[in-house]
């Protein structure tokens, strides 16, 4: 991803909120409707990010680009948040416990190099822990999953 | 008299042993994640301000605020110990903190660090309890047209002080305002920007925004490379009480830190960041020996730590008394007192005196036990130095996913916090202060209300703004400074100061 793609990803939503709050309605500046300061709030984030874009082009013609992305090992962070993601999807079917689990097995194993032993342990501790302090103290309602947990 | 009279009120309220706990376990917690690099005090607000819901509001902000505090305290330690800044506060701390643990004067830094840090805080309580009430008395005589024109002095301040582009600033501010104003129109009655999500109807909750734009993303960006192991000062940490000449040397900056950090504090956009590196500059300007800075000058630990403390008292001022939050964290606590149903404003010190007063107090007693906490307990957070992030960062996710689940007990929030955190991941990577954008997130709704509110007085002219004395200084401060900033020379002046901040914080890697 190149450094002017966030200028036009914000002209995007600039763009299409405007739309939007042109209909929901303006008002008038003696009674601003409701559309009114999402119309201003979305101007501005437009207009700047007009602005922005022009900048940038400016200064990768002045300077060598910046390499945000140098040695970024980005799947990890795509692991982890499809792993998240999938935690929250799966977590209605397995209940709180075994979902977190089997969540902190992969965070403490699978992103950096860890011993079976330490990650079963700390999974197991971790989850007990959260367990009693989030679902027994503070009586949270997590999704109890097939086992009934 | 009645200052005096008030403050014990509020003693004998911080004095209940609930209350002593809370505030002990607000102040200890602050200082587990000051003393942590990778996660810093807003993250852990976030975290645990659902936790808050079933206390009482005085209990609730007690712990808040204790971690807020707790967290300048315990940030020093891993600047002297490890060169690596546990939160952004501390980061001046390392320049000479470092230095003086490799002389063998971890102990002293450390020490010095502590009492300023009581020192600055004690002031600073003392500042607020002095003018706030005043300033809170004269907030009950503004209009909508003033208290619009605060609002946009705070935001542009915040702009100003943000650590890239100004432009960039300003884009997040507005779409700060526009996601703070997602949901039902509080005059029509129609949904805005719902997308058909009942969730959304009241808006899009502060936990998992805050959660995900800093403690998801703040987890992205420090595993999207191999963690790296971080070198621990192995030395014997002696002579933790300062002696005559590191007293002698110190007190002065602490005196002036004790001023300045409160004086910065109360000024929106101000804060702890700010004030440290303020005061930093300022000694090593006022300094006789100049030259001594950067190998390990007592003066540039005790007066940055001082100031940065003294800041945290400072800021509640704007919040008390005008409703208005100066900086992200007490964004997040004007967040958790609506919550609570507590308007803070004006009215807050006659309606609720007593959440006021006994959150002072409570505060006092929070740095004291402060000082226990990071003098003789000192190797405690040394052992807790030693724990490796990735035995953290599986535990911060897990309780950002449970905070976010907690709020409503919904699989909503979660991913809405999942998609602020790639949001915020991709903002810090190239380049997008998320400050300006939490700021008008939470000042969103009260910047709309009191933009129509104006508009309806004035008949539909903007000129209300500029008509009315008070309203007229905010908007021509907040215009000046955005004005200024495209002005050449000062443009310039702006930028070498925030690349030198740059090359100071770039100090050790986070791990």
């Amino acid at each position: 991803m190149t450094q002017w793609m966030p200028s036009i990803f914000w002209i995007s939503i600039g763009t299409y909120v405007a739309i939007q709050a042109y209909l929901l309605g303006l008002g008038s500046f003696h009674q601003p409707g409701p559309g009114f300061i999402f119309f201003l709030a979305a101007l501005i984030l437009t207009f700047l990010s007009v602005i922005d874009l022009i900048a940038t082009f400016i200064a990768r013609s002045e300077e060598k680009e910046e390499r945000i992305w140098f040695g970024v090992q980005w799947e990890r962070v795509l692991l982890v948040l499809g792993v998240l993601s999938a935690y929250v999807f799966f977590w209605n079917v397995l209940g709180f416990p075994i979902s977190t689990f089997l969540l902190m097995i992969f965070l403490f194993k699978g992103i950096e190099p860890t011993r079976w032993w330490i990650a079963l342990v700390a999974g197991f501790i971790t989850t007990l822990t959260a367990y009693y302090i989030f679902k027994v103290w503070l009586a949270i309602p997590f999704p109890r999953g097939f086992l009934g947990v | 008299m009645e200052i005096l009279q008030n403050l014990f009120a509020g003693f004998s309220i911080a004095f209940v042993a609930v209350n002593l706990f809370y505030c002990f376990t607000g102040v200890l917690i602050g200082t587990l994640i000051g003393v942590l690099p990778g996660i810093g005090p807003v993250a852990t607000m976030s975290l645990l301000l659902p936790v808050t819901y079933k206390m009482d509001p005085i209990q609730a902000i007690i712990v808040l605020a204790g971690i807020y505090y707790g967290a300048m305290y315990g940030g020093s330690t891993t600047s002297i110990l490890v060169n690596i800044p546990g939160e952004a506060a501390s980061v001046v701390t390392c320049l000479e903190g470092y230095k003086m643990a490799q002389k063998g004067r971890a102990g002293p830094a450390l020490g010095i660090a502590a009492f300023g840090s009581l020192i600055g805080g004690c002031f600073s309580l003392i500042g607020l309890m002095l003018l706030a009430p005043t300033l809170a008395s004269f907030a009950l005589r503004i209009g909508p047209p003033e208290f619009f024109s605060f609002l946009c002095t705070g935001l542009t301040v915040v702009i100003y002080l943000t650590s890239g582009s100004i432009i960039r600033a300003l884009m997040m501010a507005a779409l700060g305002i526009i996601l703070g104003c997602i949901g039902q129109d509080p005059e029509s009655g129609s949904f805005r920007f719902v997308f058909g999500f009942h969730h959304l109807l009241s808006g899009i909750d502060l936990v998992p925004f805050i959660m995900g734009l800093f403690g998801i993303s703040e987890v992205f960006l420090n595993i999207e490379k191999r963690l790296q192991k971080r070198t621990i000062y192995e030395g014997d940490i002696k002579d933790l009480l300062p002696n005559l000449q590191d007293w002698k040397g110190s007190i002065k900056p602490i005196l002036r830190g004790s001023i300045l950090g409160f004086l910065v504090g109360i000024l929106p956009g101000g804060g702890p960041v700010i004030s440290s590196f303020a005061s930093y500059a300022m000694e090593k300007k006022v300094s006789k020996h100049p030259e001594k800075f950067g190998s390990g000058a007592i003066e540039g630990v005790a007066g940055p730590e001082t100031a940065n403390n003294a800041a945290t008292g400072g800021s509640f001022i704007p919040l008390f008394t005008l409703g208005i939050p100066s900086n992200v964290v007490m964004a997040l606590l004007l967040g958790a007192l609506v919550i609570h149903g507590v308007t803070p404003g004006p009215l807050l010190m006659q309606q609720n005196p007593k959440i006021f007063w006994s959150v002072v107090a409570s505060m006092f007693i929070g740095n004291g036990m402060l000082l226990v906490l990071n003098l003789p307990l000192i190797w405690i957070w040394v052992q807790v130095l030693k724990v490796p992030y990735r035995i953290l960062f599986p535990l911060i996710l897990l309780f950002c996913l449970v905070g976010a689940y907690s709020v409503n007990n919904s699989n909503f929030d979660v991913a809405l916090m999942l998609l602020f955190g790639v949001l915020g991941y991709l903002m810090r990577k190239f380049k997008y202060d998320a400050a300006p954008m939490v700021l008008a997130f939470v000042l969103g709704p009260m910047f709309e209300n009191s933009l129509r509110q104006s508009l309806l007085l004035s008949d539909g002219s903007f000129g209300i703004f500029f008509t009315r004395p008070v309203a007229a200084v905010g908007m021509v401060a907040a215009i000046l400074m955005l004005l200024s900033s495209v002005i050449p020379f000062i443009r310039k002046k702006r930028r070498r100061i925030l690349e030198e901040e740059a090359v100071d914080g770039g100090i050790g890697k986070i791990n």
